[in-house]
């Protein structure tokens, strides 16, 4: 038997699958528990392949790197600061794709907070120079 | 544990010859637990006519509300325990970054919606938010969690001994998901439902309603009927009925809702459409739910 996701998850990740932005949703716990198929497009895997994946994880698989190609720290990830500092966190750095390719992206993350606390975060991607974050 | 529904209708009471037999006040279940205890889920007008069968029982009472709309709570006012200084009322319903439960409930409960105040009613009431854990009320474990409907909603869970109920009226887990395809723990509710004894759920829309309706907080047949399937719940009411649905319409809605259950491989009788005053008491698990009217 699995736990009961929070409602608040629950929604975020149906409004997030009919969205063609790519988008990412962590738990309370930092951990990556869902990712769009347009998420799934950029980094050149579906969700449903990858499965759930700690924050570690995920900078191992994905990076991101900064302008001069070095890891970016694990606690300066927009995502980690909106889950831990409940504030919402914004970033523009490169991530790497399944086959290698990087691909440079603006990142805002804000927290999901409700009357029973920090619930998890989102994530929204946006390709870096594109007026329009359906278009990669 | 013993069941009654005392108001099936949703949205806006709808009295009137064609409404007789499935009724037309709005939610409200009766629930008698195994030591007596009496609880009431949701305040519509239906919790009426449950007072005035109270008539003779000074008691302590608990009411659990699902949420805030008026077709759930507008019964209170009506409800002739709250006149009574020997009775003592424990509210339970969802918390809000808003404003209180109390100060909530007051807004109705009050000028110019209501000739009486909060303050002014005769009996011992209180107010309390359901805690994110389960607790206790007589021999029964309570549980609520937030469901899927428009602003702060909750489902409940009562176990009682071996029988367990599920009641989820306002309710659309389908809400832009898939929910035959869904992980179950990515259902609304689902945890609620597991394995009930009873599920009694939404099901305001006929199918071809529902494509008008979405994202009003309301299930279609099809989807109240996949969530009790996944959920395994062992009998299932559909509640809430939509105020424009006659008895003659619902009972087509019922025969459809039972051939595709038994279609879908659910026993026979195992889903039926909720009727003002219909009785039931719940068994163990092992044995299905008797009907006790």
């Amino acid at each position: 038997m699995t736990t009961q996701k929070p409602l608040e998850l629950i929604l975020a990740r149906n409004l997030m699958s009919a969205l063609s932005t790519p988008a990412f949703l962590v738990d309370e716990g930092g951990v990556l528990v869902f990712y769009n198929e347009s998420a799934g497009m950029l980094l050149g895997k579906r969700f449903e392949e990858l499965g759930t994946v700690s924050a570690e994880e995920w900078g191992a698989l994905f990076g991101p790197f900064d302008s001069s190609g070095e890891p970016i720290p694990y606690d300066d990830l927009p995502l980690v600061v909106a889950v831990r500092d409940g504030r919402p966190a914004h970033a523009d750095f490169e991530i790497s794709s399944v086959d290698g390719t990087r691909h440079r992206v603006e990142v805002s993350a804000f927290p999901i907070l409700t009357a029973h606390g920090s619930q998890g975060a989102i994530a929204v991607f946006w390709p870096a120079g594109s007026s329009n974050g359906a278009g990669h | 544990m013993k069941v009654k529904l005392w108001g099936t209708r949703g949205s806006i009471p709808s009295p009137g010859p064609e409404t007789i037999r499935y009724g037309g006040n709005t939610s409200c279940v009766g629930v008698t637990l195994s030591d007596g205890s009496m609880l009431a889920l949701d305040a519509g007008t239906g919790i009426r006519s449950l007072g005035l069968a109270l008539a003779a029982e000074p008691a302590r009472l608990h009411i659990l509300l699902t949420h805030l709309h008026l077709d759930h709570i507008q019964g209170l006012v009506f409800f002739a325990p709250a006149f009574r200084a020997q009775t003592e009322i424990v509210i339970w319903g969802p918390a809000s970054p808003e404003a209180s439960l109390r100060d909530r409930i007051a807004r109705y409960i009050s000028a110019p919606l209501s000739p009486v105040e909060v303050r002014e009613l005769p009996c011992d009431v209180s107010f309390r938010h359901c805690p994110q854990t389960e607790w206790e009320i007589g021999p029964a474990r309570i549980r609520a969690a937030s469901v899927a409907h428009r602003g702060p909603t909750l489902g409940y869970r009562i176990d009682d001994g071996d029988s367990s109920l599920a009641y989820i009226p306002d309710h659309e887990p389908a809400l832009g998901a898939d929910i035959d395809a869904l992980e179950e723990d990515w259902i609304s509710g689902f945890e609620l439902a597991r394995d009930a004894s009873m599920l009694i759920h939404d099901g305001q829309y006929a199918d071809a309603e529902y494509p008008d309706h979405v994202g009003w907080g309301h299930s279609s047949l099809s989807h109240a009927i996949s969530f009790a399937r996944r959920t395994n719940a062992e009998r299932t009411v559909l509640f809430h009925h939509d105020p424009m649905h006659s008895d003659e319409r619902l009972d087509q809605l019922g025969r459809e809702a039972q051939e595709r259950w038994t279609a879908m491989g659910g026993a026979v009788g195992g889903i039926e459409l909720g009727a003002e005053r219909a009785e039931y008491e719940l068994a163990a698990p092992t044995a299905s739910a008797v009907p006790a009217s």
